[in-house]
């Protein structure tokens, strides 16, 4: 698409200016409208043509409103329509003069021809003026008492239309009880879904004001209404059905059979034509199934061939919206995609926006059987012409490096783009070895080896360029000439405009200098003068804090500065799971395609009418609402078991599956820098519960033991733990560096468990299923290291627990800290009964 | 629910607005749409974009774009399905969208879109209902509008399908010689690597009906081998349970031109044609030859062959020549290669050399090659029509059945 040359178009010669040919039109209008002579139909029509086509155009004709409504007594329908336009888009700027209209229009809703009853209706409720509406009641009743469906749909939008212009009037006259009527008995389903589509945005909205109001909205989603609408839905066209389909996916099925009956009907609307009706359908399908795990399994791969041949059917932009709510259902259960991850590959002319989802969702498909054929796939399109492409690929790969699939092939892909000598590729590819190493330090030879290639001049962008001096000062003593490039960077401080990459590089001076100090105190002098007087605040601090530091002493500094590191497990995802849910919670809305909630772009009163409040779930349908409150709760609890339980599928089918997408957040146990700052953004993102809980934990930790000591009264017998309990890694350590060891003892460990700890994961989902959760794990067969923590379920008592597994000789050491240490036996026994039963399942 | 709905013209005038509810847009989102699209550049923009005010959807046809604004969240689908519901009727109604057509018929287009779209949702798209509501301007219309100084569009009576029980056809159709048409059309997906593997081959079909026919008929349409399609996707007039049963198509057609059916055809094994790349880099220089050959021969004619490449922008001059049809390299540096019809006696091929930018020893951008071709008389992913029955008819009608197969998205990479 050409964009426009110009964005604020001047009328260009041949468009009349305004003025002179209004008053053209208006006088010649005027001779018109008395006239009776034939063909003067005719010559009216062209006038009006040219007076609606000014409006087009922009051109204010308002001016001549009353020659229009004067010209408008006419029996030519055409002329009617071009009138009831131009009445329309002016009546609103012109009310007084509107008033003009609604004799003719009243009458006109009283032609013989139900199209004339129509339209006048239809024009004089979009009339829109406020002191008009009294004339608009009489029309209004007896067209939703017409013979005619036509006018009887015209009529019922007319009602809404009446709300938005008055509510009193339209409540008044008691229209919504004739609409409800009109619901359950009009044969027409056009008028029927017209009637749907008026109530819900009535009701909801007088809903706030009135008791009775909120009960009839909350009527619509009752059994009778919605199997009424149900068992008449092929005879909707596609349109409405999207909106009955809506209102049922809102219902709450009182049982199981009830959800596999209106599965069992709605099936064959996922073979429809229209996109919107499949969506919708989806929609209803995955909103049914949520408390029922194995089916809402079925249901993922029912709708994943529908889904998938709407992408390749419709237009590119129908392709898009589709592929945004694959992209969501992918994002969320990535093992049922996995085999179909040549869908996601891009074809050479697709969009940008099309080929970014794409890609997003091939990263997460990736798994031990297509992670070769996938980065094959992704190496293409780095080489693509496409840049922004070829950037997003590069990253693509180090997601799914991170991943930890293949990662030996997937390093060496990566050397590769170093040396294919595009900058792009090269800056892409610094970013990705650098997170690459903080994850698997094992690697550092072969990238070193290849990254000391790279002339830093070769490197511009700044994200890149702090890669490689980061690698330059953590591998110092791998590189040959690192101090000297590190020099020769620190000479030239004044060129690099970036404040990110000087502060790399000050660090990076420093710890090569610990490394080597006498080649590298030069380039250190340089720096730390230069940083002295550096002119961005961040930058200047730390040169000082890093003089001091040596001042003080160089050995204090060293511990400081570069301390050992241990390699980054798991690095922070940049949206919540909170937040994906509530996405999913809106499936085929705006949401899904922004990748947002909508909470977080839309304002309240623009929430849509269709948008129910959230209480609605647990009040509705009166006696029946006990049972309905437990499937609204079992949602929340229920996703996130159904996604483990995909992976656990996995995992037993391929045994060596280490890491999965979705295992617990292992956090390493001592967090380093980026792993705190991980944490930090986390409180933020937390859940209410936890929110309320941290500012007194900060409290615990600032008395030190003040709260924690307090004896506690005894704790009931039952020790029951909190499912979902959230401990952040930096209060975790805190608190395993201020309490005492409460219990120490070894355990021994079943055969099968050992059997079953092929990896931590295993365990650490395991021990989740018993409300214990892992917040760091690590070592290497024959020695494994957990940290789990839990809360009990009613206040905020934590139990921190350290336990070592070794396999070679079948026994487990654990250690357990709490904060409230009178039921840490009690504890214990709980946690080795669950650690019992490990690989028995 | 939609509030507004534009249509621009290519040059940013608003050629058409069309307020739907009692919250009125202004037309300065259609300036802040334009600034957008600016800033964004050669980027396409996404059908779907958060302005300061309003949500957009946006589609782009023939130059035309369609906008439309709402501020309520909404199913996205429909917005944009809807849209382009809007721009086939227009395009159905207008023969054909342009600018132009659209200014000369915009009391049309409103009429139409009075009918399709009320307060903001979506009422009816379907062609046969509408026709029946706003007569298009058609030559004969026109003609008669001449002849009888009565040249309204607006028909005086209504549909009598919205009533019946079938929307998608009115029962009072009559023609002296019923007809009907069955094509296959089918589109080849296909992704071909340097090595000439098929990384990903998929036919996406249709089953396209035009149908001529009295009264109301009700035809049934079997295939002898359903039982490749991987999925399927109705037109409304399908009845679900025959399918469900016996995989055969049971329907009352619409009248005129409607696809029925479209399907899915996973795991092909072969591609028609086959097209071989070679670049060879050399100091400075790039040798390019590319073969193009008939590979499991579909036992039909395949023509308009062509094959489209864009050339890195490293690439300073670039001379093609070929045995067999013509090559054109415009200033963009989009090359086409236009063979037409395959010989039988000779493979063609093109070749020449490209010179690269100064300092670039070899050309590390690779184009990716777009083939184009069309095979008639074949469906290549092998459906094959069964027949055609025909009930409630007074006489025997014509059947008429045909099958093409042309490229898709097919690229060779090299």
């Amino acid at each position: 698409m050409a964009p426009p040359a110009q964005s604020h178009r001047s009328p260009s010669p041949s468009q009349p200016s305004g003025k002179g040919e209004v008053s053209d039109l208006k006088s010649q209008l005027r001779q018109l409208a008395g006239s009776r002579a034939p063909g003067v139909d005719d010559s009216k029509r062209e006038l009006f043509k040219k007076v609606i086509s000014y409006m087009t155009i922009g051109i204010d004709v308002s001016s001549l409103f009353g020659e229009m409504v004067m010209c408008s007594a006419t029996s030519d329908i055409v002329l009617k329509k071009m009138c009831y336009l131009y009445v329309g888009n002016y009546a609103k700027v012109n009310p007084d003069l509107a008033l003009l209209t609604i004799n003719f229009l009243q009458r006109d809703c009283k032609d013989q021809d139900p199209m004339i009853r129509g339209l006048a209706l239809r024009s004089l409720c979009s009339l829109r003026v406020a002191n008009l509406v009294e004339y608009l009641v009489g029309p209004l009743g007896s067209g939703l008492k017409d013979s005619n469906s036509y006018v009887r749909m015209v009529a019922v939008i007319g009602v809404l239309k009446l709300y938005h212009i008055s509510s009193s009037t339209c409540m008044d006259a008691d229209f919504p009880a004739i609409l409800k009527h009109l619901m359950l008995n009009d044969p027409d389903t056009q008028v029927l879904a017209n009637c749907l589509s008026a109530l819900q945005e009535i009701w909801t909205a007088e809903a706030s004001k009135s008791e009775e109001a909120s009960r009839e909205r909350d009527a619509l989603l009752s059994k009778p209404v919605i199997y009424y609408l149900l068992n008449r839905i092929k005879e909707f066209s596609e349109w409405p059905q999207c909106l009955v389909l809506e209102l049922v996916a809102k219902y709450v099925p009182s049982d199981s059979n009830e959800i596999f009956d209106i599965m069992n009907l709605l099936e064959d609307r996922l073979q429809h034509a229209n996109g919107a009706v499949v969506l919708a359908t989806i929609k209803v399908f995955l909103q049914l199934t949520l408390s029922m795990t194995d089916v809402h399994q079925q249901v993922y791969e029912r709708i994943k061939a529908p889904l998938l041949t709407l992408v390749s059917s419709g237009s590119p932009e129908q392709s898009y919206a589709v592929l945004s709510h694959l992209h969501l259902l992918v994002m969320r259960a990535p093992v049922l995609f996995s085999s179909d991850y040549k869908h996601f590959y891009c074809q050479y002319n697709e969009s940008f926006y099309v080929k970014k989802l794409k890609l997003e969702m091939l990263t997460v498909v990736a798994n031990e059987s297509n992670t070769y054929e996938i980065v094959t796939e992704l190496c293409e399109y780095a080489a693509n012409v496409d840049i922004p492409i070829a950037r997003e690929s590069i990253r693509a790969v180090g997601k799914i490096a991170l991943q930890q699939y293949d990662v030996n092939a997937i390093v060496d892909r990566l050397l590769q783009f170093l040396e294919m000598e595009k900058d792009y590729v090269t800056a892409e590819t610094l970013v990705l070895v650098k997170d690459l190493l903080r994850k698997y330090p094992q690697w550092s030879q072969d990238c070193i080896a290849v990254v000391g290639n790279i002339s830093s001049k070769n490197v511009q962008e700044p994200k890149a360029k702090a890669a490689l001096i980061w690698m330059l000062g953590e591998y110092s003593q791998d590189m040959q000439d690192a101090p000297y490039i590190l020099e020769s960077l620190a000479e030239n401080w004044d060129d690099e405009h970036s404040p990110e990459v000087r502060l790399h590089l000050l660090t990076a001076v420093m710890k090569c200098f610990f490394k080597r100090p006498p080649e590298t105190q030069k380039a250190l002098g340089a720096a730390l003068a230069a940083g002295l007087g550096d002119f961005h605040q961040d930058v200047h601090d730390r040169a000082l804090f890093y003089y001091r530091l040596l001042q003080f002493n160089v050995s204090t500094a060293e511990r400081v500065v570069n301390p050992p590191k241990q390699a980054v497990s798991v690095f922070a995802d940049s949206q919540s799971s909170e937040i994906k849910d509530r996405i999913f919670d809106e499936f085929n809305s705006l949401s899904v395609v922004y990748q947002k909630p909508s909470y977080m772009f839309t304002d309240k009163e623009h929430r849509g009418p269709f948008e129910f409040s959230d209480e609605l779930g647990n009040l509705s349908i009166g006696a029946e609402s006990i049972d309905n409150c437990v499937p609204v709760q079992q949602v929340e609890a229920n996703d996130k078991d159904l996604l483990l339980s995909t992976s656990e599928k996995e995992d037993v089918r391929v045994p060596t599956n280490n890491g999965s997408a979705y295992s617990a957040p292992s956090y390493d146990s001592s967090a380093s820098l980026s792993a705190s700052q991980t944490s930090t953004d986390l409180v933020t993102l937390e859940p209410a519960l936890p929110r309320q809980a941290s500012p007194s934990l900060a409290i615990d930790d600032l008395l030190g033991l003040g709260l924690s000591t307090t004896p506690m009264p005894a704790p009931p017998p039952p020790l029951s733990l909190n499912s979902k309990a959230i401990l952040d890694p930096g209060t975790f350590q805190q608190k395993w560096r201020q309490l005492s060891i409460s219990l120490s003892q070894e355990l021994p460990v079943s055969p099968q468990g050992i059997a079953a700890l092929t990896a931590p994961q295993a365990l650490i989902r395991h021990m989740q299923g018993h409300s214990i959760h892992c917040i760091a794990s690590g070592g290497q067969s024959p020695n494994f290291k957990f940290f789990f923590f839990a809360q009990k379920l009613e206040e905020l008592s934590n139990f921190l627990v350290e336990c070592i597994i070794n396999i070679s000789n079948s026994k487990s050491q654990i250690k357990i800290k709490a904060d409230d240490q009178t039921s840490s036996q009690a504890f214990l026994d709980q946690f080795q009964s669950a650690l019992s039963k490990f690989g028995t399942l | 629910m939609l509030q507004c709905i534009f249509l621009l013209s290519d040059s940013g005038e608003v050629m058409l607005e069309k307020q739907l509810t009692g919250h009125r847009v202004d037309r300065s989102i259609c300036s802040w749409y334009w600034d957008h699209a600016i800033s964004q550049g050669d980027q396409q923009l996404a059908p779907v974009i958060a302005s300061p005010t309003h949500y957009l959807f946006q589609i782009v046809r023939e130059g035309i774009t369609f906008l439309a604004c709402t501020q309520v969240e909404m199913p996205p689908l429909m917005g944009i399905e809807f849209l382009c519901r809007v721009a086939d009727v227009l395009s159905d109604y207008l023969g054909g969208l342009n600018e132009d057509v659209v200014k000369d018929n915009f009391v049309i287009v409103y009429d139409l879109l009075d009918e399709m779209i009320d307060n903001g949702f979506p009422l009816t798209t379907e062609p046969n209902i509408l026709r029946e509501m706003i007569t298009p301007p058609n030559i004969v219309s026109k003609v008669l509008s001449v002849v009888t100084g009565n040249s309204s569009n607006v028909s005086d009576t209504l549909p009598g399908a919205t009533a019946s029980c079938v929307p998608w056809r009115t029962t009072d159709r009559k023609y002296t010689n019923n007809e009907v048409y069955v094509d296959l059309v089918e589109e080849m997906d296909a992704i071909i690597n340097r090595e000439g593997i098929l990384v990903k081959c998929e036919i996406y079909g249709e089953v396209q009906v035009n149908s001529q026919l009295s009264g109301l008929p009700d035809l049934t349409l079997s295939f002898v081998n359903p039982n490749i399609l991987d999925d399927v996707r109705f037109h409304p007039c399908v009845r679900f349970r025959p399918w469900e049963s016996h995989q055969i198509l049971s329907f009352v057609p619409p009248d005129g031109q409607f696809k029925l059916m479209s399907y899915r055809v996973k795991k092909l094994k072969a591609a028609p044609i086959y097209v071989k790349p070679q670049l060879t880099s050399d100091s400075g220089t790039c040798r390019l030859s590319v073969l193009v050959g008939v590979r499991n021969d579909p036992g039909k004619i395949i023509d308009s062959v062509t094959v489209k490449f864009q050339l890195p922008p490293c690439v300073l001059s670039a001379d093609l020549t070929s045995n067999c049809g013509t090559v054109n390299i415009l200033t963009n540096k989009s090359c086409t290669w236009s063979i037409g019809r395959i010989p039988k006696d000779k493979a063609p091929s093109m070749s020449g050399t490209l010179v690269l930018e100064a300092g670039l020893e070899h050309l590390h951008v690779l184009p990716t090659f777009q083939v184009a071709f069309r095979i008639m008389g074949i469906a290549l992913s092998g459906l094959q029509i069964d027949k055609l029955d025909l009930k409630n008819l007074p006489n025997r009608p014509y059947k008429g059945f045909r099958a093409l197969t042309r490229a898709g998205q097919f690229e060779v990479r090299s």
